[in-house]
Formats: C-alpha cells, structure tokens, sequence
C-alpha cells in the first residue's frame, strides 16, 4: 500500500517557512505600533514581488472580497483589540518572495537605450548621449518654473497656548536615521557612516529606507543591539509613515530625525514640528540635480523645518543660503573626508611629461550619472591620441551597474577590449589609484567627488566634468566642459597639454595640492555631527 | 518554491477512454496526489465523457472539461492550464492521455523544482520526467533539450539536467511561469506547441530534465519528430509542426533562422527518401508559417 498525500498538504522548505515567518513578524510589528489598541487583522498573500508587500491598510469594517482569497492566499492572523469596541484596521500583505540569485547581483535591469531612439545609439552612441544631454539641461532651464524653490512658511505658534513637551522615557535617547536605501551610494556611505557614529555617542539608532529594495547593504549595519533596522520600505504605505514615525518617537524616547534622502521623513515633518517639538531634525544632502534641483531643493522646501541642513560642499551651501534664505547657522558644512586619511602627507603626484606608459582609471557606478557611453568615447579618443604620440596607454573602469553591459559592448566595438579592464565594485581602489596617472570622471553631476581628492592623496590626477563643486577639488585646467562631445575633447586636450608642457603640469599639480590642502583644513562630517548626536545624548541624560 | 502546493494534473483526451483510465489509475496511485485532476476532452465521441463523468462521482478532485470541439492537444492544454490557473494551482502537471507516471513520478517533479530552488536559489520554469516507451527504452518523441550548460548541477548526488524545451507528457510547471509568459498558443493545434511553451518560460530560467521521475508512453510506435518519416497518414501532423516551428523561428529568430530551418527540413526528407509530392506539402506548410503569427495568450 502506497502512502500518499495531497500536493497542497506537502510540508513546505524550512528555508522558505522562516522567510515567511520572519516576514510576518517584521510586518506585524510594525502594525502593532501603529494601531495599539485596535483590532488588527492581517490578510496574507505570498507575492511574486522579491522587495515590496504591496500593503494595503483599510480603517473601519471590511468585508472580505474574492480580491483577498486569491490563488496566493495564505491565511488570516488576528490580534485583537484592547477592548471589544476596539476600531478594526485590516493590512493585506503580500509576502514577498525569496529574491533569486540574478536578482541579488544585479537590482537594475540592464540600460537600454530610449527604444525611439536605439537606431541612433547603435550608428552613434555619442549622438545619443548628445540628444539626452540637451533633454537634460532643457530640464534644468524649465526646472524653476516647475519646481517649488520656495521654503515652506512655519509659523512658531503663540506663547499663549501650551507648546507640547517631550514626556518622561526610561529608554536611553535614540535616534532615528532615514536612508534612501541600503545600496551602494555616496549618500548612503554617509548615511552608514552617521549610523556608527550616533552609536558611538551613546544613541540607540533606528534605521528606516524610503525606497523599497533588497537592502543588500543590510548586513553591513553595526552589529550591535542599539542598532535596529525597521522594513518600512517593505510593509508600510507611504501616506502611514508619519503617524507611524510619531508612535516610534513616543515608544522610543527618539530626539533626533536624521534625513538622508528619506522623502517619507520629509513628509513627517509637520507632524513633527506641530506634535514632537522637542525632536530635533537634521538633514544632509549632497548633489543639486540639473533636473529637479534633486535633495538640496526638497531640503531646501523644508528648511523652515530643519534644524540643522549639513551640506558636503560650498555650492549646497550657497544653494540654500541664496535660493531659500537659510540662516548661515542652521547650513553646516562638513565634508565627506576621513581626518585619519588626510593627517597623511600628501605622496607626489605621478603623471610626467612625455612619459610614454599611461595608465587611466574610472572608478564609480555604472549609471548615466557617471555617463559611461561618454567615458568610453574619453577613452577611444585618448587611445588614438596615445598612438599618434607613440604612448602605451592602458584603463581600468572599476564599477558595477545597469551599462556594464553596454561599457563592454562598445569597448569591443572599438577595439578597445585589450587596453582597458573592467573590474567589480570590490576592487582594491586605493591600491589602483597608486599605479594609475590620470583619473577621468566624465559625470553628468557630482556633489564634491570623493574619488578625486582620494586620487590626489594617492599620486593620482583627475580630470572631470564642471560640474556641482568639482572646481574646489579639480583646478580649472583640468575641468572640461559637461556636452559630451565638448568632455571628450577636453580631456584629450588636458592629457595632451599636461604630457606635453611641463610648465602646465607643474601648475597642476600645484593646484591640486592646495585645493586637496584646503578641502582637508574644512570640517569634516564627523566633527560636524558628532558634537550634535553627543549633545542630544547628554541632554536626554540630564531629563 | 512556494508555501503553497496546490497542483493540477491536465490530462487532454480525445477518443482513447481505455488508456485514459489507465492514466487516471496511475494518478491514484501517486505518492503525491494532484488536488485537481482536470481531463480536457476534446470532444472525443467514444464513451470517454461518461466513463470520466462517472468516475468524477466518485473522486470529488476529478473534474472533466468537455471542449465544444476538438481543438487538437495545443488547445487541449490552453484550455486546460487556464481553467486550472482559475483554480488557483500553483503547480501544472500536464500530459498526454498515454503516458502512465510511475507512483513516484509527480513527487519527484514536485521534489526536484523546490530542492532546487532551495539548494541553488534560482526558479526553473518546468521539470520533465524520463518519458519511456512501452519497451522501456527511450520514448524518441518526447526526449528534452538541452541547454548549452546542461552539465552545471549535474553532480555525483544531483542528476538533474538543465533544458529548455520537452514536451507535455509528463512535465511539472509552476504557476509563476504561466503568470510571468502566459499560456500556450491553442492556435497550433498540433505539435510544436509544447516546444514552443516550454522554451517561451525557459527564458526566465531554463528547466529541470529530472530521471528519477518516470512515466511510459503507450504510442503504436517509437518514432522520433524527423521529416524523413513523413508519409501520406501523418503528413497533416508533420504540416502542423512545419508550419508552427516555421512560425516560431520567425518570431524569435527572423528569417535566417526560418532558411537555416527550412534547409534542415530538407535535408531530413531528402535522407529519408520522402515523395515529392508530400515534400512540396511540407513547404508549403513552411512558407504558410512565415505569416503565421498566432497571439501570446496570457492567463
């Protein structure tokens, strides 16, 4: 006799049971904050979307419909009220699913060019890039016009009616730290760097992302029980986070929002400003897009909200003092430098004149921000430079992303496969930048570019677009234009003059060793924060 | 890999009410039972509907869809994956009314498309069993493809193949692929219509030839699919997949890829020694798939 069960009733993967369970336990604690006292009842589907839950929160009776018992429903979990008369609230859910192992590699699908327009990128991939760069700076004109570049008006209240005040806590202060999301990024490098060092000051640091994502970067967050990472991103509709930010506050005695990128925290502000007064909000942007304006505008919109906006460079800063009348006090400015790096003395810069092997390197993510068709258009041009004046020339591009694919093929198709090695977001950059001479960075925007005045500390000269506040790092020698046939040419004709002039070079390099010099006498992020997230810590300790 | 397990046998019929039993008879004997064992009838006028209506008294998983007309096996498993996609499956075993699985048959599918995904974390779009002819020996109709990399998780304690494409005796396939690339073109009747589905989901990933699941496939004969066989009784199945296939590489290869087939067609029938008149059969069947565009149905 043959024993048998009913496919329905096979046991499911341990793996697959804890993903769901932990799934639902991260949800439903979020929930429970939410809605103390109501009665919850979460309707479960398992999704075939690896980063979001699609979350729905209905307030008052509901009725079940054939919507929630589809072919993926996998039950009901009630938590009663605390009293019979309790409102109901119900959540549906979408599991989401394990993410497979492409998934995991790469978030972005590969770039592909504007369908309209992937005849013109096949004959002319400059071409292309020529016609996206007028898209994008006709933008930048009409973006005054469309955008609000206004602070939003604050009123303080009247000292005649009471000002809510932080009530009693036994929890240690805490701090809450809005990311972006947990990937790779210059913002979400500091973002990561605030988190150890608000820790460091004796705050409990809660995380929350904006974006929904894997949150690959996850697992580099402080392992260390003050830290807690709550999946907002993942269970939690947009239009809740501001009540649900303001039950955290309360639960976990939070004097401090720290916004890196976080538009759901932008949009919490109110709340916070009209009920929790005392918590105390900072903000930190980097790079005003030629588009929208990007962070600094938002940051800018809400400046009357902020407590403290820090900035990474000069241009944020007169961005907000000038276009949105920031006081000079609440604009700090403190570079994303590491004091330990710059106590170093500074090495000599490589490059000679007439030196006949030139090593080249790129180092960032392979999206249009860092424009890869235009570095490799750089690279063909400066190849064909080289062999006219019998130089050996060589190129690393360090970076992963949507246009690997793409760097690859073009590089190929200009022969250029043998010269130039393509190596992952892991490598070894300092090491690299020690045998490199020339570092391009033909980006369509930059805040202040780290990798610059890391080259320079390593012997290494960089060569990049005018663009944000390159020009306190890179000296005007050595800034080519942002159109991108106009980048081409003005990085073959900086390397032509520098290999060729030594005079030229010399004032280079001069240049760049006062401006590293300079950038290196300015605050830096940590002493700019540190003091604030220790003063926030002290104070909670005197309550 | 899914917390939910829901599966659906499509069993498609047309006039062969003995050996449909006898498949029904192996379903019971499953080590893992289908919740819904749906037999797509395609109009048979033997007494198969009511040897499968009486049965369905008896088995409340049994259900019998009767189609209006024969719609040939292509629209045999499009009707029949969609009415059990609005079921709610999350698994599809689909097969022919011939081809008897051995008990273990399903469950080693079941086993082999979740082990996999846990152990290696990719999703395959389908698994196959080992299809054997009444002989035991290799049925030649229903042998899968390869991928290029069909060796990559072949190892001492895993026999599992990567493939792209089998045919639909004996193959397991979850319902993220039909969500994800629909169902499969009733349009062509006939043959092709399996490769075709199966290499349209493989996309995402390809699927699992998995040996251990065995099933035998009662056919008169063990003939492969080679244009060299083409004779006068079976020229109509032969033009149905001349046209399908043609119609296929059309869509995911052009017209070289519509030439380079036509050629190998060729060359099958000029080895077998196959009548002129049933050759120009043939491509004319051919140029008819070059405007052959049926529709990708979703669910």
């Amino acid at each position: 006799m043959i024993m048998s069960q009913v496919a329905s009733l096979k046991p499911v993967d341990p793996k697959l049971a804890e993903h769901v369970s932990s799934s639902i336990a991260e949800a439903q604690a979020i929930y429970h904050l939410l809605f103390p006292t109501q009665h919850l009842r979460f309707v479960l589907t398992m999704g075939q979307d690896p980063v979001w839950a699609h979350p729905e929160v209905v307030e008052g009776p509901h009725v079940p419909s054939p919507r929630d018992l589809g072919a993926d429903y996998l039950g009901c979990i009630v938590r009663p009220g605390s009293h019979p008369d309790s409102p109901e609230v119900t959540i549906r859910l979408s599991i989401p699913r394990l993410p497979l192992p492409g998934e995991i590699k790469h978030l972005d699908a590969p770039w592909r060019p504007v369908r309209r327009l992937g005849t013109l990128f096949r004959v002319s991939p400059m071409g292309y890039e020529h016609i996206r760069y007028q898209a994008e700076m006709l933008r930048r004109r009409r973006s005054g016009r469309r955008h609000a570049t206004r602070a939003l008006p604050l009123g303080e209240g009247s000292a005649l009616l009471p000002r809510p005040k932080a009530p009693f806590s036994d929890l240690r202060p805490a701090i809450l730290i809005g990311m972006h999301w947990l990937e790779m990024g210059g913002a979400e490098k500091l973002g990561f760097d605030t988190i150890s060092w608000a820790l460091a000051a004796g705050l409990r640091v809660i995380v929350v992302a904006s974006v929904p994502g894997l949150q690959r970067l996850a697992d580099r967050l402080p392992d260390h029980p003050d830290v807690t990472f709550i999946r907002l991103d993942r269970y939690l509709p947009r239009h809740l986070w501001p009540r649900y930010v303001e039950k955290l506050v309360l639960a976990e005695n939070i004097r401090a929002v720290h916004i890196h990128h976080c538009v759901p925290l932008y949009e919490s502000l109110p709340m916070l400003r009209m009920r929790l007064p005392w918590v105390r909000t900072i903000d930190s942007t980097h790079i005003i897009e030629h588009a929208d304006g990007g962070y600094p505008r938002i940051s800018g919109v809400w400046s009357n909200y902020l407590d403290l906006q820090h900035v990474i460079s000069k241009e944020v800063k007169n961005y907000l003092t000038g276009q949105f009348h920031v006081s000079a006090g609440q604009v700090l400015l403190g570079r994303m430098l590491d004091r330990r790096d710059a106590s170093a003395s500074l090495p000599p810069l490589r490059l000679q004149p007439g030196q006949t092997k030139l090593h080249v390197s790129f180092i960032g993510r392979l999206y249009y921000q860092k424009r890869p068709v235009v570095l490799v258009e750089c690279l063909r041009a400066l190849q064909s430079w080289a062999q006219k004046n019998g130089v050996a020339l060589t190129a690393t591009i360090v970076g992963d992303g949507p246009y690997e694919a793409t760097v690859t093929a073009l590089l190929r198709r200009h022969g250029l496969g043998g010269q130039v090695t393509q190596l992952p977001g892991q490598t070894d950059v300092p090491a690299l930048l020690d045998r490199s001479d020339i570092l391009l960075l033909p980006s369509n925007n930059e805040g202040l570019a780290l990798v610059c005045y890391e080259a320079v500390a390593h012997g290494c000269i960089p060569i990049s677009t005018r663009v944000g506040s390159q020009d306190e790092v890179v000296p005007d020698g050595l800034l080519v234009p942002l159109a991108p046939y106009a980048t081409v040419r003005g990085t073959v004709a900086a390397v032509d003059r520098m290999w060729r002039d030594p005079d030229f070079l010399a004032a280079q390099k001069a240049q760049l060793e006062a401006a590293w010099g300079r950038l290196a006498a300015d605050p830096t992020a940590e002493e700019v924060l540190m003091p604030i997230y220790r003063t926030l810590a002290a104070q909670a300790e005197e309550t | 890999m899914s917390v939910l397990n829901k599966t659906a046998a499509v069993i498609v019929t047309f006039n062969r009410s003995a050996k449909l039993m006898k498949v029904l008879d192996a379903l019971e004997r499953q080590t893992l039972r289908p919740d819904i064992v749906l037999v797509v009838d395609n109009a048979s006028t033997d007494d198969t509907p009511r040897l499968v209506e009486a049965r369905a008294l008896a088995d409340h998983r049994l259900r019998h869809l009767r189609l209006p007309k024969n719609l040939g096996g292509a629209g045999g498993f499009h009707a029949g994956m969609e009415a059990a996609y609005h079921m709610g499956a999350q698994y599809f075993w689909v097969s022919d009314d011939d081809a008897y699985p051995e008990p273990d048959a399903i469950e080693r599918l079941h086993d082999a498309l979740t082990g996999f995904q846990a152990q290696h974390g990719w999703r395959p779009s389908f698994a196959c069993s080992r299809v054997e002819w009444i002989d035991g020996t290799l049925c030649e109709m229903n042998c899968p493809r390869p991928v290029w990399d069909w060796a990559r998780f072949l190892q001492r304690d895993s026999s599992v193949v990567l493939v792209d494409s089998c045919s639909f005796v004996s193959a397991l396939i979850p319902r993220w692929a039909v969500t994800e690339h629909g169902l499969p073109i009733a349009d062509y009747f006939i043959w092709f219509d399996d490769a075709e589905y199966t290499r349209r989901i493989a996309r995402s990933y390809p699927g699992l030839f998995v040996p251990e699941s065995v099933v035998m496939h009662d056919t008169p004969d063990n003939r492969g699919v080679n244009f060299g066989l083409v004779d006068d009784k079976s020229l109509w199945k032969f033009e149905h997949g001349a046209r399908n296939e043609t119609s296929f590489r059309r869509r995911e290869g052009g017209l070289i890829s519509v030439l380079a087939y036509a050629y190998g067609v060729r060359q099958q029938m000029r080895v077998g020694n196959v009548p002129s008149r049933l050759r120009r059969q043939i491509y004319r069947a051919i140029f008819r798939g070059t405007t052959f565009r049926p529709r990708i149905p979703r669910a």
